[in-house]
């Protein structure tokens, strides 16, 4: 037999209520069909049967995969998480995150291309994988550590090995609550650090002293360099900006000269889109977007932005979800629906930009901390709160609010809306093509999507007709991209653009194949994306009984335009998560979307897959399951 | 006994980024694998204290490594042209005695358990363009000083 290139070999099997530990061959999860990272996890959650359980039962299963191509050099080391969410709203479900760092590398290293984690240990306990040595050890010193020390703790005696792990946060199960690396990279959406939490699993170590085969290494040199040459790579352009705090110009310069040390970044990466800064007593560590969230609340403020990040990494809390938290504080108060008093009963000071004299400190402590300990209604996150909040501070949470438990993000396009509709969570992230073709209408034309609507030039934004094109592309490729895995950031249709080699579709096929020696084109690469994304759809209808009708975003999108700038007290300086033109219109989505269903192969009526869809992808044995549960469009 | 000096990697540890490109491009190059394991060149990063620091073979100019191997010029050789202190692996025996031998305290030379061999940089003895490293470092951590300029 040929000698295994690119995947590890093994998919590693824990039970933390028996302690039993299994290695299963990743051949037996079709990994030709199914690549790695989020198509193995679906495939691992379809044959565990999609069981109807809550985000908290010891039987829902945290599932942490890496591709075949992790841990060989390039833009590839992501892990993804994948589990039952309990920051859905209004239901719980099976959805996903991502991570970076080096972690998903040695995982690889060690011998695994996934690990599945069932059960729950009877107390707190951490996972050690070295090599082929797995353990589950003692963690009840950890408990009620936070992350950061948490990481140094495990990690001290030997940098090589990498944690993830949770923190205070997760361990009271706020919905949340990320699963952290000890690199500033998060696994931020699905309150998957909770579902460690109700494990009572604190950390998962991981250390491996093997390599990948790499089936043709001189092709694979060869691409590294090229796309090391291609200078307008999308995450390129982006760099200078990442490496920065995202906070006004005076204080991003004041951090930049007075805290940044070095750039940083995931292993093997060429990019490193992170920087490192060391800030005294507050701490140091690595930033990059998401984490300069409070600098649009606190702009004059570096120490108190840095301390923020700090504190939301080290109790373990996503900082976006945090975002639309202080949002929310901030339109409630500048319009007068929370009074003084609303702020004292919440036990939240107001601090500057809630128009009050409290330092940022006494902000951050009190809100932060009180929401670690349950005492805060915002503790499992903004959706979650909002029962407790009058009609006028509802409105002003709708216009927060996109779909399935989350915020307004990246969704400016009508496809992005679309796309986050179909999908099971906030999918900016994790899917920026749509944001590419917006920007740049000449990568548009290139791959035969629409493009150069909503950009700051042009007003209009509403093109409806052609976009179910685009969102076939994103959803597609981002299948594709979480399961090889392929960071997104640096795998835009704009990174690259030089054809026919740079274009990025033939970059992906071409570097898979000289990664595991398996010959294939755009074209099959791209199946396998859509037969990772049907999988994914199967899931929803079959376990969450997923209709037309719940492919969908908050009806507030149809009633007035998306536009973040206006929820920020600083304008935020892209101008980002503006739709221009008016709100979206409902006949022309609903027309929008049937269009889409068609070009996916899904029923119009039900959005279901239909039985031909699956059969051509070789999932015949997914369509008689869907039909034994009779979702089936024969 | 003068042995011909070598040329050598300078590494500026305040440039990297710790992200280790040069040690998975070292395993790519030399062995068609990937992973720190099998590298020369050898990044050791620690986020708590922003420590990072790049240890490559300083190919002495008394290499206690060459010194030390029973089979001098067929096991540990000096290449002619770079005078790069490299392993010949088909020679080596794996007494390990070249690790052992190293004077620093990480060593670099590295032994491959399943070659049954010791490995270190050469500094890619026989690449038009020298050492890979050097090439695919996107930061200007390491250099390549060629013996003439040592």
């Amino acid at each position: 037999m040929a000698e295994l290139c690119g995947w590890a070999g093994l998919v590693l099997w824990v039970d933390l209520t028996s302690g039993k530990i299994n290695k299963i061959p990743t051949a037996e999860y079709e990994p030709e069909k199914f690549v790695g990272g989020l198509g193995l996890n679906t495939k691992l959650f379809w044959i565990r049967g999609c069981p109807k359980i809550a985000a908290f039962d010891p039987e829902n299963p945290l599932l942490v995969s890496a591709g075949p191509l992790t841990g060989t050099v390039g833009p590839f080391s992501r892990g993804m998480i994948s589990s039952i969410s309990p920051q859905s709203y209004p239901d719980e479900l099976f959805s996903y995150s991502s991570f970076g760092g080096k972690w998903p590398a040695q995982l690889k290293y060690a011998g695994y291309d996934g690990l599945v984690v069932t059960g729950k240990a009877s107390k707190p306990v951490y996972l050690s994988i070295e090599d082929a040595d797995v353990q589950i050890n003692d963690a009840t010193h950890l408990w009620g550590v936070d992350t950061w020390a948490t990481g140094e703790a495990l990690l001290s005696k030997d940098m090589e090995a990498e944690s993830l792990c949770i923190g205070p946060a997760a361990e009271n199960l706020s919905h949340i609550a990320p699963v952290m690396t000890r690199t500033g990279n998060t696994a931020g959406q699905g309150g998957f650090g909770a579902v460690m939490g109700s494990k009572n699993l604190k950390a998962i170590c991981v250390k491996g002293t093997g390599t990948i085969r790499i089936a043709r290494p001189d092709e694979l040199l060869r691409l590294i360099k090229l796309m090391a040459e291609e200078k307008s790579v999308g995450g390129s352009d982006l760099m200078p900006d990442l490496r920065k705090p995202l906070v006004a110009k005076a204080t991003r310069d004041e951090l930049v000269q007075k805290y940044r040390t070095r750039f940083s970044g995931c292993y093997g990466c060429p990019y490193q889109c992170m920087a490192t800064y060391k800030v005294p007593k507050l701490g140091t560590g690595a930033a990059s977007c998401a984490q300069w969230v409070y600098g649009a609340y606190d702009s004059e403020d570096a120490e108190s932005i840095w301390e923020a990040n700090v504190l939301m990494q080290k109790l373990g809390f996503e900082n976006y979800s945090i975002e639309a938290i202080l949002s929310f504080l901030y339109l409630c108060r500048k319009e007068g629906i929370l009074t003084e008093n609303d702020f004292q009963d919440l036990g939240i000071p107001l601090c500057k930009f809630l128009g009050g004299k409290a330092s940022g400190h006494e902000f951050l402590t009190s809100l932060l901390y009180a929401m670690v300990d349950g005492r805060s209604i915002f503790s499992n996150g903004l959706p979650k709160s909002i029962k407790h909040f009058n009609k006028e501070a509802f409105q002003t949470y709708r216009s927060l609010y996109t779909a399935h438990g989350y915020s307004i993000h990246h969704h400016e396009t009508v496809g992005g809306a679309l796309h986050w509709a179909l999908d099971t969570r906030d999918t900016s992230p994790s899917a920026a093509d749509e944001m590419s073709f917006m920007y740049a209408p000449h990568v548009a034309q290139y791959f035969g999507v629409v493009g150069g609507e909503s950009t700051h030039n042009q007003p209009e934004n509403t093109t409806y007709e052609g976009n179910e094109r685009n969102v076939a592309f994103s959803v597609k490729h981002q299948m594709l991209r979480n399961s090889l895995t392929w960071c997104e950031w640096h795998s835009n249709p704009t990174s690259f653009l030089k054809p026919p080699e740079m274009d990025i579709r033939t970059l992906e096929s071409r570097a898979f194949s000289a990664v595991t020696g398996i010959d294939n084109n755009v074209e099959e690469i791209w199946k396998a994306g859509e037969t990772i994304w049907n999988l994914r759809r199967a899931v929803m209808v079959k376990r969450e009984g997923r209709t037309r009708k719940e492919d969908m975003i908050d009806d507030v999108h149809f009633e007035q335009e998306t536009n973040i700038a206006t929820t920020l007290p600083l304008d935020f300086r892209f101008g980002y998560g503006v739709r221009r033109g008016g709100p979206l219109d409902r006949d022309e989505f609903e027309a929008l979307k049937s269009r889409y269903y068609e070009l996916a192969g899904w029923d119009v009526n039900t959005g279901w897959p239909t039985r031909a869809k699956l059969e051509e992808l070789g999932l015949k044995d997914v369509a008689d399951e869907l039909a034994g549960a009779g979702k089936s469009v024969e | 006994m003068e042995l011909p000096k070598s040329g050598v990697l300078i590494c500026d540890d305040s440039l990297c980024t710790g992200c280790g490109v040069c040690e998975l491009i070292c395993s790519l190059f030399h062995d068609g694998l990937t992973g720190p394991a099998l590298s020369s060149v050898q990044v050791v990063h620690n986020p708590f204290t922003d420590q990072v620091n790049i240890y490559a073979c300083q190919q002495c100019d008394s290499p206690s490594c060459y010194l030390a191997c029973p089979l001098p010029d067929q096991a540990l050789c000096i290449d002619k042209l770079t005078g790069a202190r490299y392993i010949n692996e088909d020679k080596c025996t794996g007494c390990e005695l070249c690790v052992d031998a190293c004077s620093f305290d990480l060593p670099r030379v590295r032994f491959n358990m399943d070659k049954s061999a010791a490995f270190k940089c050469d500094l890619c003895r026989g690449r038009e363009t020298g050492p890979a490293c050097v090439e695919y470092c996107g930061y200007g951590a390491l250099r390549f000083i060629p013996r003439d300029e040592r």
